[in-house]
């Protein structure tokens, strides 16, 4: 069941079209990976969902609403992760999650209890009491977090929530981001330049130019617009010409660029002399992102003259 | 209304707590005092003895308290008016740090929300203006007293009035602003003009007759006299007690704005507080109609 339906989103500012014609669907408890250049329209289509931001054209619908029918209906159900800490640094953990609450009429007890399961969650005991502007990246990235969950959204909107935080501070917001999905069912919405992160997602929108650019799992996008490689090590490069593929020198190896795993078996088959100590690897999606947003995608993810041309030692 | 409430508190304490923006709007205030303390009390008092016919001794501390009365009101019209924008800049500094965004990425009302920067503007400048009475009337307990119990009343609706007429001002100019440049020209064009304009620094009296008849078309003027006229009233009818003419009290209400002519009408204390509750209702009014006019860009 989709809990996010975009269909036919455009949006100008002035004569610059931001977005084009954008359709997309989001399933409900899902991980959804929205990936793009800087300035592809990703955070405008956000801006749309949160309805900070009008559309020129098209239809958003958050949770079976329509945002043009009932945007404060559409609002609770999402929580939002600004790219940059939009709370108020002069004030106290405490006094920003305090106002913020108020918004959704969630005071007195019933936030005192709030504030307790989000402390517990995002271990904020001790930051309570401190300014916001005096923390850490790490620290402010949690506390914007809590600010999201205050409400207990259906939805929660991660713009780069990662970028520019410590391996353990991720590994901390994304274990949260994991248990907020397995205890309770929220969809996550994110937008990262980490490949790593939005690998591990269940669905992956690319765009640019504020259009749809590619879509799918990361291994069907793996599979479509990146290839596999084998590292061979302790070989001649004469050997290596034997198998007629393109390839690269790095340290000790050569990398040897294949379409697929299946092709590495049957070069394994063909040419087992060669192959006395190697290791096959899937293309990245790192490798996806490049190719779709570097060079123009053909059909069938034709990649490998451009390998060809570029890489070969 | 709760959260109405949260959202005043939180904008009070983002106004106290920001102590860039808090001396900002203290910059007029101290220029006033430093002005009087270093000359212009001075120029005053002498200006005064120089009026009293001769032959009538008056108690030099009914002078003192003639011009500390003229620097309590000069001190609270300015204050009313340049906290007010300053306070009110927290609608900018919120639109600039994306604090506005966050606002309102919840589903909250925009009227609530302009209320809220109304409501707390007009009550962090009320506190600073009450706390600036406070110590005004220490000083004429030191200089010399000659207020009623309901001149200390009247005063203080003054300051509510005032306070409430520059919150409205400062609302409606503060509301089209986006960057932090914006909005520090704006405070500073108000806390270095607004002293002149309102004749908190010199006399209206003083200036040409044209400047004169302009500054009679501005709300604030009848503002500041109200003042003038409550916090000197009562050292007025204590000079008439001591036996200085009729006349020469007269010029001196004039040369102290405390009558405010509109061409050569003299407009009365109940025409001064029409005008000022009128034009605030009218900012008021116009601030929620912008506001709900308002679209999503």
């Amino acid at each position: 069941m989709s809990v996010i339906e975009i269909s036919n989103l455009t949006k100008y500012f002035k004569d610059v079209k931001a977005v084009d014609c954008l359709s997309f669907k989001v399933d409900k408890g899902a991980l959804f990976a929205f990936l793009g250049v800087n300035g592809a329209g990703k955070s405008t289509t956000i801006n749309i969902m949160c309805g900070q931001l009008s559309k020129d054209e098209g239809k958003v619908i958050i949770d079976g609403v329509d945002i043009d029918k009932d945007s404060a209906s559409v609002k609770n159900k999402i929580g939002v992760v600004f790219q940059n800490s939009v709370l108020d640094k002069s004030l106290s953990v405490r006094d920003n999650l305090q106002s913020r609450a108020s918004l959704y009429g969630i005071v007195g007890e019933n936030f005192e209890n709030k504030l307790k399961e989000l402390s517990s969650i995002l271990d904020l005991g001790n930051l309570l009491k401190r300014k916001v502007g005096k923390l850490s990246g790490g620290q402010r990235r949690r506390i914007d977090i809590a600010r999201a969950l205050l409400h207990d959204p259906k939805i929660l909107i991660l713009d780069e929530p990662t970028t520019g935080l410590d391996p353990y501070t991720r590994k901390m917001i994304w274990k949260v981001i994991d248990k907020l999905r397995d205890e309770n069912d929220v969809t996550i919405f994110l937008t990262t330049h980490y490949m790593e992160e939005a690998s591990d997602s269940d669905y992956i929108v690319v765009i640019d130019e504020g259009k749809v650019l590619a879509e799918g799992t990361p291994l069907e996008l793996k599979n479509k617009y990146t290839g596999d490689y084998v590292t061979l090590y302790g070989i001649k490069e004469e050997e290596v010409k034997l198998l007629k593929k393109p390839y690269k020198k790095i340290k000790d190896a050569y990398r040897v660029f294949i379409e697929d795993t299946s092709e590495a078996t049957s070069l394994i088959m063909k040419h087992p002399k060669i192959f006395q100590d190697y290791e096959i690897i899937k293309g990245k999606l790192d490798d996806v992102f490049i190719n779709l947003t570097n060079k123009e995608i053909k059909e069938g993810g034709d990649y490998s003259e451009d390998i060809n041309g570029t890489s070969e030692a | 209304m709760k959260t109405l409430m949260e959202l005043v508190k939180r904008n009070i304490k983002m106004f106290f707590s920001d102590k860039g923006m808090f001396f900002t709007s203290l910059i007029t205030p101290i220029i006033l005092l430093v002005l009087f303390f270093s000359f212009l009390g001075k120029i005053y008092v002498d200006s005064y003895l120089n009026m009293m016919p001769e032959g009538i001794e008056i108690d030099s501390s009914l002078i003192h308290g003639l011009v500390g009365g003229q620097l309590l009101s000069s001190m609270l019209a300015v204050c009313c008016v340049t906290i007010a924008f300053c306070s009110n800049l927290l609608m900018v500094q919120d639109k600039v740090t994306g604090a506005r965004k966050d606002l309102t990425v919840a589903p909250i009302k925009k009227s609530i929300l302009s209320l809220s920067y109304y409501i707390a503007s007009f009550l962090s400048t009320l506190i600073i203006c009450f706390v600036a009475l406070l110590a005004g009337f220490a000083y004429l307990a030191f200089v010399g007293w000659y207020l009623s119990f309901v001149d200390v009343l009247k005063i203080m609706l003054d300051v509510v009035l005032l306070v409430m007429f520059g919150t409205a001002l400062s609302s409606l100019v503060n509301y089209p602003l986006f960057t932090s440049g914006q909005g520090s020209a704006v405070g500073t064009i108000v806390s270095s003009g607004y002293g002149f304009i309102c004749g908190a620094y010199m006399p209206i009296a003083s200036f040409s007759p044209i400047l004169q008849n302009i500054l009679s078309f501005l709300p604030s003027t009848y503002g500041t006299s109200l003042l003038k006229n409550h916090c000197t009233d009562s050292t007025f009818k204590a000079l008439l007690d001591e036996g200085v003419p009729k006349e020469i009290i007269e010029t001196m209400s004039n040369f102290l704005d405390c009558n405010i002519y509109f061409f050569d009408h003299q407009v009365s204390i109940l025409v001064m507080y029409l005008i000022l509750i009128g034009s605030t209702l009218l900012l008021v009014g116009l601030y929620i109609f912008i506001n709900k006019r308002a679209k999503r860009v």
